[in-house]
């Protein structure tokens, strides 16, 4: 085979769009709904609005910790339940919890669509939190902390990345929680914390698969209308992060550090913010894969480090642009350093390529594509954008925003956020 | 406890599934190129309400697998597929990598005792690019530097399955249920076969089964398939079967041999693996659906084993069981991992529980609910397009007819008691083999009064290069 297509055209992928109906229950769940035949089973999420960033201060890891207690049982169903009404008929279910959304999802074959539905709207309405499940799980939640921030290497990383870029804004406490903060919470906080976010008015609903709209549409009514709106608003962190003046570099020894990590973290804009696409470009140019600039001028070429990533991590409110790299052996933090700085200072001062544009656009078109092939994929994208972003739609003008970036648009947020008195520089070195 | 707020009625019980939904499959089209290459066309459903998705997705099949090397070669096959991806006769590792980059593709390579497996998957504007490279594939450089690296990765990553005893009870059985017929040996090599693969060999066995008259070619997506069959046709036409006639497939494994216990006595294990298996069913008999089904039944969170061993007596976090299908008989296998000083009541909860489905029926409030979760369980296995590909592509291996894709459904449907029972006796319960690996103090008198013929191999003695494992 000759001839490829020319370069450009490669991105122009024609995505159909998903086709979703839109409506808010009296109570203010909002529910979003795709009908699609194409195998018979059925995708469910239900969003809550509630992150790590809405842990009570001197709280921090509830969000987290309730998502835990989601699965421990209601006043009409034990613990466990889920699992049951999932694994037991060939489907499954799980739950995560990130800073601005925690997220309830199940996959089943079509015809058990109503139970789920029940289900959900049952730990909504009728969740059961017992002093001695609220102990196992804060025991789990621990255990978790311990061996994902304390015992992996570089597991403290995020958690101090987080904790120094931030000043003010709670994202400053990531989301797995403090065992501290924990050992000091009562039953009475959680069920405090329950009451305050999990209401059909902080939540979305999206169901994508093979069902009939109609009686879907009679059931959302039936089980999820019951529920009562309760009195008064969720409140909303309203804190802004004051603009960071000054570069600050934190060194930080731990025990379990094989070999040397740096990280840099930049504040850019919340993700419903215009510069969002031409940020995520950038981090496909710089991070993803064998192709991209960090590995083929730091692993690849000079081979100061063994990995090396770029991510824009746009949030809610304002998040972070971090880039990473955990050094060679042998290897100095400065060389890798100064080898960083120079890919920094060269997408601020040249444009990028056009096959090098197009290749980040293929790469991005491409997840998008694979995303749609499962109900799931397409269901928690528009959770997603439901909740972090108050758009649905945007799983339908997203692509259109990452084409229509431009090798100035790069440039332009690369020389605008990616300045040394934005950033959080972290060096994470063996003790 | 606290209980938030007061339960309106339609919550108190849950509402009671809906009959299954009717689905439509994929029908496949198929033809056979002039150089013996079976190709197997499928279009993804797109229109009104079944959203259409720009990828395409093929998977070239290869027949040939662990199963045709012989026991000095073991994990030739293995070695083969992962250099596949690392260097061909015009582009290096990282030029392929990069290539993939810059079409957002996917490219993987597998492979398994029947058959080795290469697949590609891109969006429909750059298919036709990445179905070049995936062709270009076909022509591995097999570079020293790109062997030598996969080799040492390979040997590293034994240290790791030896360590862990559910992994070393898998091959460990592998060996008690075939001995040195070609199933027998770890399919992954070990660190002295490893150590014999030159490249010349690498390139050989290449050689041998990696021709079109012995794969086949399965495409689909967002293509109709009379599309697909000019395109394949367009870049696999050129590709030659060596002149050498095709080698022969191996013969039938031996016969089961008779009850056996083996116990490996690993001192450092965390705990004890037990598996109890047989081997079964090739992936072509008619009691392919029964045996589904009786393995579900026993299978899975609610499965027997899983209640017998965990949730009514609490011997362990859980227990399973797997039906591995093949050309030739494939296990049965049930397994679970328990403390050393659970293991003597474990094996025997274990092997009642087998005996127990070949003894009396399944009721049907039970077998409705296990043959559930293999057709849901199928449908999300059919979900993406390589998981299509994938399910087509086992079809084709095994000779199965390929409208059972869009019978499998009704075929498990038709699934009796008397059939599950029937395959439990036949198939489940009789006679399985035993091989457990764990810390033998603390279990092995128990063990060798229930079974006076276990046989005891301490782990700094086991051999699995020898069909005896000493």
């Amino acid at each position: 085979m000759t001839g490829s297509a020319p370069a450009s055209l490669r991105a122009q992928i024609a995505l159909t769009p998903i086709d979703f109906t839109d409506r808010t229950l009296p109570n203010g769940l909002r529910v979003l709904l795709v009908e699609d035949h194409r195998v018979p089973s059925v995708a469910i999420n239900v969003g809550y609005r509630v992150g790590g960033k809405d842990d009570p201060p001197g709280r921090s890891g509830f969000a987290h910790l309730f998502e835990h207690l989601m699965f421990k049982g209601t006043a009409n169903t034990a613990p466990e339940t889920m699992d049951r009404l999932t694994e037991d008929v060939g489907g499954y279910n799980n739950a995560f919890t990130a800073e601005d959304i925690t997220n309830y999802y199940e996959v089943v074959p079509s015809n058990h669509l109503q139970t789920l539905l029940w289900a959900e709207a049952d730990r909504l309405a009728a969740l059961r939190i017992t002093q001695a499940h609220f102990v196992t799980e804060r025991e789990v939640v621990i255990g978790e902390y311990d061996q994902r921030i304390l015992a992996e290497p570089y597991g403290m990383l995020d958690e101090i990345v987080n904790r120094e870029a931030y000043t003010l804004h709670p994202y400053k406490r990531g989301v797995i929680g403090d065992p501290q903060n924990l050992n000091a919470a009562t039953l009475d906080d959680v069920v405090q914390f329950h009451a305050t976010y999990y209401r059909p008015d902080n939540a979305v609903l999206v169901v994508v698969g093979d069902f009939d709209p109609d009686q879907a549409n009679a059931w959302i009514d039936r089980y999820f209308g019951a529920i009562p709106q309760p009195a008064g608003s969720v409140p909303r962190i309203t804190l802004v992060e004051p603009p960071q003046t000054a570069e600050r570099t934190i060194g930080y020894r731990a025990s379990n550090v094989p070999l040397p990590a740096i990280d840099y973290a930049y504040h850019i804009p919340a993700a419903n913010t215009p510069d969002a696409a031409a940020l995520d470009l950038a981090e496909t140019i710089l991070g993803a894969g064998k192709s991209s600039r960090l590995y083929r001028s730091l692993v690849y070429g000079k081979q100061l480090a063994t990995s090396a990533y770029a991510r824009a991590d746009l949030r809610e409110h304002p998040g972070l642009f971090e880039f990473s790299a955990i050094l060679s052996r042998g290897s100095d933090v400065a060389d890798a350093r100064a080898a960083l700085d120079a890919e920094i200072a060269r997408l601020q001062a040249e444009a990028v390529g056009s096959s090098e544009l197009d290749r980040a656009k293929t790469q991005i078109a491409s997840s998008f594509v694979r995303g749609r092939q499962t109900y799931n994929g397409i269901a928690l994208s528009l959770v997603r954008a439901a909740v972090e972003r108050s758009d649905p739609g945007a799983v339908n003008t997203d692509l259109g925003r990452y084409l229509a970036v431009s090798a100035a648009d790069v440039q332009r947020v690369a020389a605008t956020y990616l300045r040394d008195a934005n950033r959080t520089v972290v060096e994470y070195l063996p003790e | 406890m606290i209980e938030r707020s007061t339960v309106p009625t339609p919550f108190a019980t849950p509402p009671a599934p809906g009959a299954p939904r009717s689905a439509t499959l994929p029908t496949p089209a198929e033809r056979i190129l002039p150089n013996g290459l079976r190709v197997i066309a499928f279009a993804q459903r797109s229109g009104p309400k079944a959203l259409g998705v720009p990828l395409i997705a093929a998977a070239l099949i290869v027949r040939g697998g662990g199963a045709s090397e012989t026991e000095s070669e073991a994990g030739l096959c293995a070695l083969t597929a992962s250099l596949l991806t690392t260097g061909t006769t015009k582009a290096t590792a990282l030029e392929i990598a990069q290539q993939i980059d810059a079409l957002g593709a996917r490219l993987d390579a597998s492979s398994g005792f029947d058959a080795s497996v290469v697949s590609v998957n891109a969006t429909t504007p750059v298919f036709r690019d990445a179905f070049a490279l995936f062709r270009e594939l076909q022509e591995p450089a097999f570079a020293p530097a790109e062997v030598e690296r996969v080799r040492t990765k390979s040997i590293g990553d034994l240290g790791l399955t030896y360590s862990n005893p559910s992994a070393l009870a898998r091959l460990a059985a592998n060996r008690v249920a075939y001995g040195a017929s070609p199933y027998g040996h770890p399919l992954a090599g070990t660190a002295e076969t490893l150590a014999g693969l030159t490249r010349d060999k690498i390139a050989a066995f290449h050689e041998r089964w990696y021709r079109p008259d012995n794969a086949v070619l399965v495409i689909g997506g967002d293509i109709v398939p009379d599309e697909a069959f000019a395109l394949v046709n367009a870049v696999f036409g050129d590709w030659r079967s060596p002149a050498s006639a095709l080698p022969a497939h191996l013969p039938a494994p031996a016969p089961p041999a008779a009850a056996k216990v083996v116990v490996i006595d690993k001192p450092d294990a965390g705990r004890t693996a037990i598996v109890a298996g047989r081997v079964a069913i090739a992936r072509n008999s008619p009691d392919y659906y029964a045996g589904t089904v009786a393995t579900a039944v026993l299978s899975g969170y609610s499965g027997r084993l899983n209640q017998e061993i965990r949730v009514k007596r609490g011997l362990s976090y859980g227990a399973g069981a797997q039906l591995v299908t093949r050309r030739e008989p494939g296990m049965f296998l049930a397994s679970t991992l328990v403390d050393h000083t659970k293991v003597p009541e474990a094996v025997g909860v274990v092997l009642e529980t087998l005996r127990g489905l070949a003894q009396a029926p399944v009721a049907a409030a039970e077998l409705v609910p296990r043959k559930e979760t293999v057709t849901g369980a199928f449908y999300r296995g059919i979900e993406t397009l390589d998981g299509i590909a994938a399910t087509l592509g086992e079809l084709a291996l095994y000779d199965v007819p390929l409208a059972e894709l869009g019978q499998y459904i009704a075929r498990i449907a038709a699934i009796g008691p008397a059939d599950v029972q029937r395959f439990a006796q036949t198939t489940i319960a009789a006679d399985p083999f035993i091989v457990l690996v764990g810390n033998a103090k603390h279990f092995g008198d128990a063990i060798r009064a229930a079974h006076p013929g276990a046989v005891f191999i301490p782990y700094d003695e086991l051999d699995l290069n020898r069909a005896d494992l000493t």
